[in-house]
């Protein structure tokens, strides 16, 4: 009887169990549709059926067109050879701080993680100073290219190592999160059974992060595809048609016609990112293997002699994309005129007085800025940890579109994001009869549209590490499902989780592209107001507003930091 | 004649009292934040009781949220207040455009609005040469651009991506001192298109280019602001943009609309233009310091209708000549 009793509580608990998965499920689902699948489709829609006809031979003749092919093959090449790059020097950075004995590790995984910050149009800018005609470097070195030769950066080539260097960080944070993981046993024992460390590097190190490197590198990939500002600068002068420029081109087109092209161009953009998404759940299908991390104690590697040029080597790349461009915006905001020559006499301070005082436009977008950072990386990790759980350890047909969904909305130019957005919102949502449009609410939605894969897939990273048996455990005596989030699931992914939200709010934070169509007079990001300071041709007050940008994140991390103790390990993706 | 005297009194009085515009206006403009806000704040003062709502961009993005209105059947402003006259053209001949034939153009040159009345140019921005002073010696024509001597070394903003570069371009293919020999001669001397008139500028003030095809306000600036450039009006002309308002057919507030049109051609408003470092129009308005007269620049005309018509052969053209 007492045993009937217990096995018929328990089964009502499993009951209630599922029955909570599946409404957490579903508000997941709903949160995928009103974020990302509503506004996307709805500019699909624009796409290939602009004024409700639906029209196969206009978009017949948009694909036969030779430069919609050659872009999309640029875009092909720069987005797999700059995500190789990425990953080689993210990879690398990774093992480094992670696997190794090297010292100063806490500042150099800040110099590192700190160019995220860094907008890419300044630090392409940085480059093509540092290797034109007019450097000052490479002239003191003799290598300065002669005047009215081609700079070497405006090519294929230029961009992907420019957008490789730019994207490292993304693929450090990930592969650094899944080797942070690793138990220092498995290697010792395979260590005292006769291996070298780099044979026991290759055959279990890098087997157990193949999971943070696979996500890494597909993340540098789809940032690549999407990535503005490099191809822009060095492929407009440099001759490289990507589809991202050629979908700017057309949407300076005017007429009806351009702006269903530009909406049907971007699927195909889309579909280049759903090809990497793909491409990486093939590569994680293949092999398997899962670790639990709460108890045992990281892994060191001794490098011995190698420590101090790994250090190094560490520390050039770190400071060169983290100084060079940051050298690059500070000379520029400490003159009054853009070209001047920084001297004792023509240095000055105005632009710094004027961005922090005499602007209350700029201080109003820096707190914008800041609330919406902040909001779409709480957000998004709020739903993330739930989505990703079903995504690894639940999947089902439904959770799969929703997540290849949110891919799309990342790989999306944010210009489009935001054009989906208006088209969306524009009339009153139906119902509530609440309108969004010129608030804003609907810059928020947008990036949530367009960000929700950065905070996404560390965590399914993270999830795609861990042992399920003490979930499973869990749940076969009965846990609830919330209970299980909170005892079991958040404390481990919460070190992957962490690292999401902070890419989100640094990404989000100097973000341009989505919010410039979306701003108003009394609403404006920090963002769009830099790029409307160069637009009208205040470049070296724009500057200044970025170095105050750098500035602020900088201490912002260093007052997280302050609380390191109490917080859960791990979660600071920058600290040690 | 008392008689008289009161008829035009009482005119006046009604005048005043059913005209004075009030009720909500919205603006979509692509002056630069600073100048859109004197502007307006200008208008308000003027004209109290209407309640401006504006959202600033740059002219394509302007577009592109309009054409995304009109794609949702919803077109939110009155008043269009945008930099050139192709892309409002294009709006007129889409029917978008609501002609106002009592505005006030009395004073103005006929080149500088609509003959239909729907558009009206509110002041000159040329595009000439801009040129680091440190570097270049001062130019005088468009062909100074071509010598054999310096190569690579213009910025040359793409019209493929900037609405002043095709506005630019569209001109000077059409005049037949300058034409597209000029474009072949720079491709010819290795000069790749930037992406549009900022990057330019950048380009010639931080000397990796040495001359630049700009506009000549944001060269005076940066010149006003200390950075080596200056810039030349060159003898064979210049083409420009006149920063043309017009009200929407769809407008909701038109009687505020026409009050807007109304400022921008009043002689107030061209002393605002002067004093925010743009050539007026009106021609008793002076030039700002440093600029000169309106009658000493010798303007190449556009055709607009020409100009929408020619455009993808145009592209076309100057994708082939510079590749891309």
């Amino acid at each position: 009887m007492a045993w009937m009793k217990s096995k018929s509580l328990t089964l009502s608990l499993r009951d209630r169990a599922v029955r909570t998965e599946i409404s957490v499920l579903t508000v997941l689902l709903v949160f995928v549709t009103a974020v990302a699948v509503a506004p996307l489709s709805r500019l699909l829609f624009e796409g290939i059926a602009p004024s409700g006809v639906f029209d196969w031979g206009r978009i017949q003749r948009i694909f036969n067109q030779a430069s919609v092919w050659r872009a999309a093959v640029n875009t092909l090449i720069m987005a797999t050879g700059s995500a190789a790059l990425a990953t080689l020097i993210g990879a690398l950075l990774a093992a480094a701080v992670a696997v190794t004995d090297i010292r100063t590790k806490a500042s150099l995984v800040f110099c590192v993680i700190l160019p995220l910050m860094i907008p890419p149009q300044v630090a392409t800018l940085a480059w093509i100073n540092l290797f034109g005609s007019s450097s000052t470097l490479l002239s003191m070195l003799g290598l300065a290219a002669e005047a009215g030769t081609r700079h070497p950066l405006y090519s294929l080539e230029g961009i992907i190592i420019v957008l490789g260097l730019h994207n490292a960080p993304l693929v450090f944070l990930a592969v650094r999160a899944s080797l942070r993981a690793l138990p220092s046993d498995l290697v010792e024992a395979a260590r005292s059974e006769g291996a070298s460390p780099l044979r026991a590097f290759l055959s279990i190190v890098l087997p157990l992060a193949r999971s943070g490197l696979i996500s890494g590198a597909a993340l540098a990939f789809v940032s690549a595809a999407g990535n503005f500002a490099v191809p822009a600068m060095l492929g407009i002068p440099g001759r490289v048609p990507t589809l991202i420029t050629l979908i700017y081109q057309r949407l300076s087109d005017y007429g009806q016609e351009a702006f269903a092209d530009v909406a049907l161009l971007s699927l195909s953009l889309g579909a280049i990112a759903v090809s990497g998404l793909l491409f990486q759940s093939w590569l994680l299908r293949r092999r398997d293997i899962r670790i639990t991390s709460l108890t045992a104690t990281p892994l060191r590697f001794s490098l011995g002699p190698w420590r101090r040029p790994t250090e190094i080597a560490c520390w050039v790349f770190a400071l060169g994309v983290l100084v060079l461009p940051l050298l690059a915006l500070l000379s520029t905001a400490l003159v009054s005129g853009y070209g001047q020559a920084l001297t004792t006499e023509t240095a000055t301070l105005k632009n710094f007085t004027n961005a922090l005082f005499h602007h209350t436009m700029i201080r109003g977008a820096f707190m914008t800025s800041a609330w919406l950072a902040a909001a779409t990386a709480v957000i998004l990790t709020i739903v993330g940890i739930p989505l990703a759980y079903f995504i690894v350890w639940r999947p089902n047909s439904l959770v799969r579109v929703a997540s290849a969904v949110l891919e799309v909305g990342y790989a999306l130019p944010g210009t489009l994001v935001a054009l989906a957005a208006i088209l969306l919102l524009i009339k009153p949502i139906p119902i509530i009869q609440v309108s969004l449009y010129g608030t804003p609410w609907i810059i928020l939605l947008a990036y949530l549209t367009n960000r929700s894969v950065l905070s996404l897939r560390p965590i399914v990273s993270g999830f795609m590490q861990l042992d399920r048996s003490l979930e499973e455990a869990a749940r076969v005596v009965g846990a609830g499902f919330f209970r299980r989030l909170r005892d079991i699931i958040i404390p481990l992914v919460a070190p992957a989780a962490g690292a999401g939200a902070i890419l989100v709010f640094l990404t989000v934070l100097t973000e341009i592209q989505v919010s410039v169509l979306l701003v108003t007079s009394s609403t404006r990001t920090i963002g769009a107001s830099v790029y409307f300071l160069e637009e009208s041709g205040a470049t070296t007050l724009a500057a200044a507003v970025g170095v105050l940008i750098v500035v602020a994140v900088f201490c912002l991390m260093l007052f997280v930091s302050s609380f390191k103790d109490r917080l859960p390990k791990g979660i600071l993706p920058w600290a040690e | 004649m008392k008689r008289l005297l009161t008829a035009s009194l009482l005119a006046l009085l009604s005048g005043t009292a059913f005209a004075a515009p009030s009720g909500k206006l919205v603006v979509y403009t692509s002056q630069t934040p600073e100048v859109a806000q004197q502007t307006i704040d200008a208008f308000k003062a003027k004209y109290p009781d209407v309640a401006v709502e504006w959202i600033r961009n740059g002219t394509a993005q302007l577009m592109n949220i309009l054409r995304a209105e009109v794609a949702a059947g919803d077109v939110k402003p009155d008043v269009l207040f945008v930099a050139d006259t192709i892309n409002i053209g294009q709006l007129k001949r889409e029917g978008r455009l609501l002609p106002y034939a009592e505005a006030p153009t009395t004073p103005y040159d006929k080149a500088f609005h609509d003959a239909d009345r729907t558009y009206f140019g509110t002041k000159i921005v040329a595009t000439g040469i801009a040129y680091n002073t440190k570097t270049a010696k001062r130019p005088t024509s468009w062909s100074d651009l071509t010598a054999p001597s310096i190569k690579a070394q213009v910025a040359l903003p793409s019209p493929l991506y900037s609405g002043a570069a095709l506005n630019h371009l569209h001109t000077v293919a059409a005049s037949p001192e300058i034409g597209w020999s000029f474009y072949a001669a720079l491709a010819k001397n290795g000069v790749a298109p930037v992406g549009g008139n900022g990057p330019a500028l950048n380009d010639v003030a931080g000397g990796r280019a040495t001359y630049g095809i700009i506009a000549d306000g944001d060269v005076m600036r940066a010149k006003a602001n200390g950075s080596p450039v200056d810039f030349v009006y060159p003898k064979e002309g210049v083409s420009y943009i006149t920063e043309p308002a017009a009200i929407l057919k769809t407008a909701r507030n038109i009687e505020a609309a026409k009050a807007f049109i109304d400022f921008l051609l009043s002689k107030e408003a061209q002393q605002l233009v002067a004093r925010q470092g743009n050539i007026p129009i009106h021609p008793e308005v002076p030039a700002p310091e440093g600029f000169p007269k309106l009658t000493d620049i010798k303007l190449l005309p556009l055709d607009v209708g020409q100009a929408i018509n020619t455009d993808k052969e145009v592209k076309e053209k100057f994708r082939d000549i510079f590749g891309g």
